[in-house]
C-alpha cells in the first residue's frame, strides 16, 4: 500500500502515540473492550512485523488504522459473518467504565457527563458512520486518507460523512438539552 | 444566487479543510453575503466543537499499553531508527552464505559483524523505546511552554504562594505532588517567582504546568505521572540523588527528572545550557553545590 507522507503522519518508533486512536477505533468497530484490547495487539504485532517493509515517510497512521480494520474484517469472516460490520451489543456501561480524567471547572474541559453522552450517541450511530466519524473528528484524517482506511472512492466519503454527522446531530440534540442544532436540511 | 441548498456539501469540504483554489475563494465570498449559510457553517463547527472537545474517544487502558509495548520489546523484527540501507545491507550479507557455498568462507566477517549489529540492535531496543518516550515528554513540554509563552494557556490559577497553587491541583490531577516554598521562605535570595498554574493533558491524563518568572522570562514546569512520562537521555547530570536529563529543544532548554513517580520538565529560554541554567537559580542557595560541583 502506498501512503502520502503529508507531514503529519511521518513513521515514528513504534506508533505508540496512536494506541488511544486505536483503542478507540477498535471499541468503535467492536463495541467490546476485552474484543477491541485483543484487535489493538494484533494491530501493533502485525504492525511491527511488516514495519521493516514501511517506507521512511510513510503515513504510519493511515497505515495502523488500515491494518487495524483489516485484522477486524478479516476476524468477521472467520467466523462467517460476512463482509458487513455486524452489530455486537455494548457491554454495560462501556462509557462509565472508562477511566476519565478528573473534572475541571475550566471552560475548556468538556465534562464528564457531555463527554459520556457524546460517546453514547456515536455508539448508537450505524458501524459505518461511527468509524467514518471517528476517523474524520477525531483522528483527523483527510478524506484521501479515510478513502484508503476504507477501500472506498473519496466522493463516499464525502456523502457518508455527511450523513454521519446528520444522524449524529439528531441524536445528541435528544441527549444533550440546549445543543444548539445545525439545520436539518442534510439529514435524511 | 445559487440556492442555499447547494451548499451543504461546500460548507462540510470546508469544515474539513477540502476545499482549494477557487472553490474556496467561491465559498468565501458566498459566506461574505448569505447569513444562512454562515449560521449553518456556525453550527456545524460547534458540533464538531463539542465532538473535539471529548478527544480522544476512548483511553486505552495501561494494560494495553504495556502489552504493546512488550510486543514491540519482544519482537526480533523491530528494530526501530535502524537507517534502511543498514537493515538491507545486514539483509543481504545474511542471506548470502545460503546462494553460494563458494562465498560462505569469504563471508564468514561480515556475517558475524552482522549478527553482532542485529544482537546490539535487539539490546538497545528497550532504551530506545525509552528515549521515544522521554523525546514525546520533551516535545510536549516545550509545547505546552510555547503556548504558555504566547497566550494559548493562560493561567486557571494566579498565585505566588505554592500552597495555594498545591491545593488548587489536589484532586484535579491524577497524583498527588507538593511545590515546595519559595527561596525566599528557605532563607535564601529569592530569583524566581511562582506565578501559578493550569491543567494540560498528555497522553490523555491532566497533568500540571506550573509557571514562574525569572529575570523577567517566563518559565514552565510540567509535571506528570512516571506511568506516561519518561525522563531520558540528553546530557545526564546526578545531583541530590537525582539524576537530571538536559536537553536543547528549539532555543529552549529543557531539564527533565523522575522523582518519586513523578516526571517534571523545565522549559526556559535562560542563557547558558545545561547544568549552567540550573545555576541561574540555584547558585545562591543551599543546593547550588549540586548544580556546580557535579560533572
Amino acid at each position: 500500500m502506498s501512503w502520502n507522507d503529508d507531514g503529519a503522519g511521518r513513521a515514528d518508533a513504534t506508533g505508540i502515540e496512536h494506541l488511544d486512536g486505536l483503542y478507540s477505533y477498535a471499541l468503535v468497530l467492536t463495541r467490546n473492550h476485552a474484543e477491541a484490547e485483543d484487535l489493538v495487539q494484533e494491530t501493533y504485532v502485525r504492525a511491527i512485523q511488516a514495519m521493516g517493509r514501511l517506507r521512511p515517510g510513510s503515513n504510519m497512521k493511515g497505515w495502523l488504522f488500515t491494518i487495524l480494520r483489516n485484522v477486524w474484517f478479516n476476524q468477521l469472516r472467520k467466523l462467517r459473518t460476512g463482509p458487513q460490520i455486524v452489530e455486537i451489543e455494548v457491554g454495560d456501561g462501556i462509557a462509565s467504565s472508562v477511566v476519565e480524567p478528573s473534572k475541571d471547572s475550566h471552560d475548556l474541559y468538556v465534562s464528564k457527563l457531555e463527554a459520556e453522552q457524546v460517546r453514547a450517541a456515536i455508539q448508537e450511530l450505524p458501524a459505518e458512520f461511527r468509524e467514518i466519524i471517528l476517523l474524520r473528528e477525531y483522528e483527523d484524517l483527510s478524506y484521501q486518507e479515510i478513502a484508503s482506511v476504507l477501500d472506498c472512492p473519496v466522493g463516499t466519503v464525502m456523502s457518508r460523512l455527511g450523513r454521519a454527522r446528520a444522524k449524529l446531530r439528531v441524536l445528541l440534540s435528544v441527549r444533550l438539552e440546549g445543543f444548539d442544532l445545525p439545520g436539518m436540511r442534510s439529514a435524511k | 444566487m445559487k440556492g442555499c441548498d447547494n451548499y451543504s456539501t461546500t460548507i462540510q469540504l470546508y469544515l474539513d479543510n477540502e476545499l482549494t483554489g477557487q472553490e474556496l475563494e467561491d465559498f468565501r465570498a458566498h459566506l461574505e453575503e448569505c447569513e444562512a449559510c454562515r449560521a449553518e457553517l456556525e453550527a456545524e463547527e460547534r458540533l464538531s466543537a463539542l465532538l473535539h472537545r471529548s478527544r480522544p474517544l476512548y483511553f486505552a487502558p495501561d494494560a494495553l499499553r504495556e502489552r504493546v509495548l512488550q510486543a514491540a520489546e519482544s519482537s526480533p523484527a523491530f528494530i526501530p531508527y535502524s537507517p534502511v540501507g543498514l537493515r538491507k545491507r545486514i539483509t543481504r550479507v545474511l542471506a548470502r552464505p545460503l546462494q553460494s557455498a563458494s562465498h560462505r568462507v569469504n563471508n564468514w566477517g561480515a556475517l558475524v559483524a552482522s549478527i553482532l549489529l542485529v544482537a546490539v540492535g535487539l539490546l538497545l531496543v528497550p532504551g530506545i523505546l525509552r528515549q521515544s518516550s522521554a523525546n514525546s515528554y520533551i516535545e510536549a513540554a516545550v509545547a505546552a511552554h510555547r503556548s504558555f509563552l504566547n497566550g494559548n494557556l493562560p493561567l486557571e490559577v494566579q498565585s505566588g504562594s505554592p500552597s495555594v497553587v498545591t491545593a488548587w491541583f489536589a484532586g484535579k490531577v491524577p497524583f498527588t505532588f507538593h511545590l515546595p516554598s519559595s527561596a525566599e521562605e528557605s532563607g535564601h535570595e529569592q530569583v524566581y517567582r511562582l506565578t501559578g498554574g493550569r491543567l494540560v493533558n498528555y497522553k490523555g491524563e491532566y497533568s500540571a504546568l506550573v509557571g514562574y518568572q525569572v529575570q523577567q522570562q517566563k518559565i514552565s514546569l510540567l509535571v506528570a505521572s512516571s506511568r506516561s512520562a519518561v525522563s531520558a537521555g540528553g546530557e545526564v547530570v546526578p545531583s541530590g540523588g537525582i539524576v537530571f536529563h538536559y536537553n536543547k529543544r528549539a532555543n529552549f532548554n529543557v531539564i527533565t527528572w523522575s522523582n518519586h513517580g513523578l516526571t517534571y520538565a523545565l522549559v526556559s529560554s535562560l542563557p547558558g545550557s545545561g547544568r549552567q541554567s540550573c545555576m541561574v537559580c540555584h547558585q545562591n542557595m543551599g543546593d547550588g553545590d549540586h548544580f556546580s560541583a557535579r560533572q
